[in-house]
């Protein structure tokens, strides 16, 4: 059946310069079947000024709106509004001082229960906020206002409070009130009508965080159900990224995150964790379990087919890394494990591909170059001839290596030395090539790796050389493994297993929790059997070739009844 | 993680006090080198731990428990090296910095995973996860003891030459312009004239466009309702007097002792004002900041701030009564101090709330104000029509009483304390003074 999605993306797909753009360009363009609304919020002036990507006609609908800027309109609220917007925010608020979700995982017995309460209290006063934006707008000047921040302080200084909130000084005060205005500007878009997300079968999150919140409120106000996808998980990335506010305001806004992620996994039909490290962050956040279903991310294998199906190419006695220069992929170890290396097996070289990011990869690879000169002296095949260095340090683009897949294919052993990593793509790429892999055991590596390639502890340049010098010696376990890899890679980390497990789950939504509407006349009275059957069968009903009338049947009323949507009155979506 | 039995795992601490304590000396007692990522240790290129922070850094000796099953290294003899009895502990001094900063388990639970802990690392401090691991941290941070850093500093904002040249410049032109008026007849006067009001009109707009007078808000045009003011101040006691008595038969010849006389001397000193108040603004919006920072509730900030408002809105009217006593002497023109200062008074109030974002009440006081100057001098002109002469009335006995100057000085006497009465109310909270991402 033709499913109308929702995708909503905050700095993301539409945008040339987007974060998560290949893989929803990908989903988008892979799901030719159904119907794509895409809601964007942009992250920058300079991101919406770059413009979008080229959108394959599925998509019939872009909407965007920043995040980066508020207008406040001029509404000036009313004592009523007044006291409805002072009520939801003063309860958010309290919520929020009095701790966020994140202790709720250990929690037990009677504090499950009140953490459930305020889970509750959360999302009521987080719906009241959007619903009295709907009807009265005027919301970012009200989260501005002075009533905000007295709100937040009488919740700072109230009982019950969090000690670091209790100490909060009015600066942390003024910097938290904004913050939480720069995160609620999603409760101020015109999305959530019937004509707009209340018009789509299902809403996609494409991340945590702001792209989860219109979601939430398109499944609070017409009941459309969510799909939340999360590659890395948000507030995870909020606690890394947000280091240098003062105690106050980052318990806060750790609460506020920590309440807003708790809240889109109760709510959510669905949460697509990208990796077992992610999901094992949304467990903990509160998802249930019954929810989660693992989708790894997927990746284009054509590139790799030409070396993956030629093992035999090649060769046996190099060592290959290949990934962006940095720190944390700890270079220095795999220097020193091909030291070892040499020492069993001299023949070995070890390609070093790929290039520094920022100043500090720059710095580290200075660092790393001048290591290898160190450990390893030129040497030469005689007498006469001129010698190299067995190490080798080379970009991708240069004549010897033109494409990632020639990379791989230059060495018989992928090498991953990371101390810290999260989706070990440059693994995955190995894999599609073939190539036998030793790894580190960090983040995802052994959920990737599964049996098909060596794992060795990280900062332990002994056991990495012990690894290699197994797998040099023993060709015929390089190519079973390689091969093993490239099978096992093929069936998880493809594009077409991703689009297709999103699809799946798609349909499984859409039939679990279908979304009712009710058409509406004319007059605005509900039209029995309005929405024919049709529309829940495969392909388009809507277009007149799919268009089947039985001979003699009763004729089409002329007046084609209309979808709530099209009507200014909304409650018919409930 | 089926055979962690197999790994070299520290020993429980039977008694956590004395061991800690005893740890505690034996840390001390170290040189301690904290590492803080991989790349220190890699450019230490050390592959063997020599102090005591390092050496509690339990690594299990390479062992067949591979998570993958595949055997890669066979056991070896772990180098002696002593390991704390208390394997956390250790691991907090490492990440002492991100175990004081944690304002929750989950955060610690971010920073170790960014340093590469993983669960399998966790196993070795006996725990099912990170997230247990961090939670024993976050729980074992003393935090009783430890005072509350200081507040940092808001960012105040700098005085910049730039501005400061730009709200000298209304002043300098305006002063030119007067000189050109004194020096010139006939058509150059009025040529220079137009040149001169021009070129003030312009230099005013460009210094209100940065500096601490500058605006971030949408806000209403109130430029019209000022150039209004302004012209009234320069014309209007004038042509309220020749109207008053009769007049004026002719349009101003450009000088003082004209049937229609100029005003020039308090234009020039409000021009001349614009440096002032734009300083005044600024030292506001200084110690403004400094109170925010330094104060602990709202109701702190508001008692703070109430003085340093009224206090700078004094120093203001204060260097413009200077001002407008030398450009009076400098002019030889009539002291017209109560107009002046209450039309100063107006315009720096009703431009430091719009600086501050509130828009509304200015707007409209202005409207109001230049409503009632305009109403006077409509009702004494159309006073002469017959049967309307009792219109004049109460604008002919205003001016009877306290002279031309006393419908200016009500009028913007009325709209300054309205704004002040504002100004008192709204400058003085705290959300008003947020916008710290100014860039003068």
């Amino acid at each position: 059946m033709l499913v109308r999605i929702g995708l909503i993306a905050e700095g993301g797909y539409p945008y040339v310069n987007g974060d998560a753009r290949l893989w929803c360009d990908r989903l988008v363009r892979g799901l030719g079947q159904h119907e794509f609304d895409i809601y964007a919020l942009s992250r920058s002036e300079r991101q919406e000024d770059e413009g979008w990507v080229p959108l394959p006609p599925q998509v019939s609908r872009v909407r965007t709106a920043p995040l980066w800027t508020a207008e406040e309109d001029s509404v000036v609220y009313g004592r009523r509004a007044r006291r409805r917007f002072a009520e939801c925010y003063g309860e958010l608020v309290a919520v929020l001082c009095a701790g966020g979700a994140g202790g709720a995982g250990g929690a037990s017995g009677a504090s499950e229960d009140t953490s459930a309460i305020e889970a509750d209290r959360f999302g009521n006063a987080l719906y009241g906020l959007a619903e009295l934006a709907r009807d009265e707008g005027g919301l970012v000047g009200a989260l501005r206002s002075e009533a905000a921040v007295r709100a937040l302080e009488r919740a700072c200084r109230a009982r019950g409070a969090l000690r670091t909130a209790r100490e909060a000084r009015v600066p942390d005060l003024l910097a938290f009130a904004a913050h939480l205005e720069r995160a609620l500007r999603p409760l101020s878009l015109d999305w959530y009508e019937d004509d707009n997300l209340g018009s789509v079968d299902l809403c996609h999150a494409a991340s945590g965080g702001s792209a989860a919140l219109p979601g939430l409120l398109a499944h609070h106000f017409c009941g459309v159900p969510l799909l939340l996808t999360e590659y890395g998980v948000r507030l995870r990335t909020h606690y890394l990224a947000a280091t240098d506010s003062s105690p106050a305001v980052r318990s806060l806004l750790a609460a506020f995150h920590g309440r807003l992620a708790a809240e889109t996994y109760a709510r959510a039909a669905l949460v697509t964790p990208g990796n077992a490290h992610a999901r094992r962050w949304q467990e903990r956040c509160g998802a249930d379990r019954a929810k989660l279903r693992t989708v790894y991310p997927g990746m284009d294998a054509s590139r790799f087919a030409e070396v993956g199906e030629a093992p035999e190419c090649a060769d046996p006695d190099t060592l290959v890394w290949v990934g962006r220069v940095e720190p944390t992929k700890d270079l220095v170890s795999l220097l020193h494990a091909v030291a070892e290396v040499r020492k069993e097996e001299p023949k070995t070289r070890l390609r070093i591909i790929g290039t520094p990011s920022g100043p500090e990869g720059a710095a580290y690879l200075g660092h790393c170059r001048a290591l290898a000169a160190q450990l390893f002296p030129d040497e030469a095949e005689g007498p006469h001839t001129v010698g190299d260095n067995p190490v080798s340090f080379e970009e991708i683009g240069s004549p010897e290596i033109p494409t990632l897949a020639d990379a791989y294919a230059a060495g018989g052993v992928a090498v991953l030395s990371s101390v810290v990593e999260g989706f070990p793509i440059s693994l995955v790429e190995a894999m599609f090539c073939g190539r036998v892999t030793v790894s580190t055991d960090v983040g995802a590596v052994v959920e990737v790796i599964g049996g098909t390639g060596l794992v060795v502890p990280p900062r332990n340049p002994r056991a990495l050389a012990e690894a290699c010098v197994a797998l040099l010696r023993d060709p015929e376990r390089r190519e079973r493994l390689g091969a093993a890899a490239r099978a096992r890679a093929l069936e998880l980390f493809t594009v077409e297993q991703n689009v297709a497990a999103f699809h799946g789950i798609y349909l499984e939504i859409v039939s679990r929790t279908p979304v009712r509407r009710v058409v509406l006349n004319g007059a605005g009275a509900p039209l029995p059997f309005a929405v024919p059957a049709e529309a829940h069968v495969p392909g388009r009903w809507t277009e007149r070739s799919a268009r089947l009338v039985a001979r003699g049947g009763p004729a089409r009323p002329t007046d084609a009844p209309v979808r709530a949507g099209a009507l200014p009155r909304t409650e018919a979506a409930r | 993680m089926s055979g962690l039995g197999g790994l070299d795992r520290p020993g429980a601490p039977a008694s956590p006090g004395a061991w800690d304590e005893r740890s505690e000396e034996w840390l001390a007692t170290e040189t301690l080198v904290p590492e803080t990522d991989a790349a220190e240790t890699g450019v230490a290129g050390t592959p063997v731990a020599e102090t005591g922070v390092r050496e509690s850094r339990v690594d299990a000796p390479p062992t067949s428990q591979e998570p993958t099953g595949s055997r890669t290294t066979a056991p070896r003899p772990t180098p002696t090296r002593r390991t704390g009895a208390d394997p956390v502990k250790a691991l907090m001094h490492r990440h002492r910095d991100l175990c004081e900063r944690a304002v929750d388990p989950l955060e610690i639970a971010a920073g170790l995973e960014a340093h590469g802990v993983t669960d399998r690392t966790a196993a070795r401090f006996l725990h099912r996860d990170v997230f247990s691991l961090a939670e024993e941290m976050y729980a074992r941070v003393a935090r009783d003891g430890e005072t509350p850093p200081s507040p940092p500093r808001l960012p105040t904002p700098r005085a910049r030459a730039d501005w400061i040249l730009l709200t000298l410049l209304p002043g300098a032109l305006c002063a030119a312009a007067v000189t050109a008026l004194h020096l010139t007849h006939g058509q150059s006067r009025l040529i220079a004239a137009a040149a001169g009001a021009l070129a003030v009109t312009l230099a005013l707009r460009s210094a209100l466009a940065r500096g601490p007078l500058a605006t971030t808000h949408a806000t209403r045009p109130t430029a019209t309702r000022t150039c209004w003011l302004l012209a009234y101040a320069l014309l209007g006691d004038g042509l309220l007097q020749a109207a008053a008595t009769g007049g004026p038969d002719t349009l101003p010849t450009g000088t003082a002792d004209g049937p229609w006389p100029l005003t020039t001397a308090p234009v020039l000193a409000l021009a001349l004002s614009c440096a002032p108040a734009a300083w005044c603004a600024h030292v506001l919006a200084v110690r403004a900041r400094r109170k925010l920072s330094a104060s602990r509730a709202l109701e702190d900030f508001a008692t703070a701030v109430k003085p340093l408002l009224l206090g700078t809105f004094a120093l203001y009217l204060g260097a413009l009564t200077a001002l407008l006593t030398l450009t009076t002497t400098a002019l030889d023109e009539p002291a017209a101090f109560p107009q002046t200062l209450t039309l100063g008074a107006l315009l720096l109030l009703a431009r430091l709330l719009t600086t501050h974002g509130f828009t509304h009440a200015p707007a409209l006081v202005l409207t109001a104000t230049v409503t009632a100057e305009a109403t006077a001098l409509t009702a004494l002109f159309t006073a002469r029509l017959p049967g309307c002469a009792w219109l004049a009335t109460p604008v002919q006995s205003l001016i009877d009483a306290w002279g031309p100057a006393a419908i200016p000085t009500i009028a913007c006497g009325v709209g300054a304390s309205t704004l002040l009465l504002h100004a008192a109310r709204t400058l003085t909270r705290a959300s008003a003074h947020t916008t710290a991402d100014q860039s003068w």
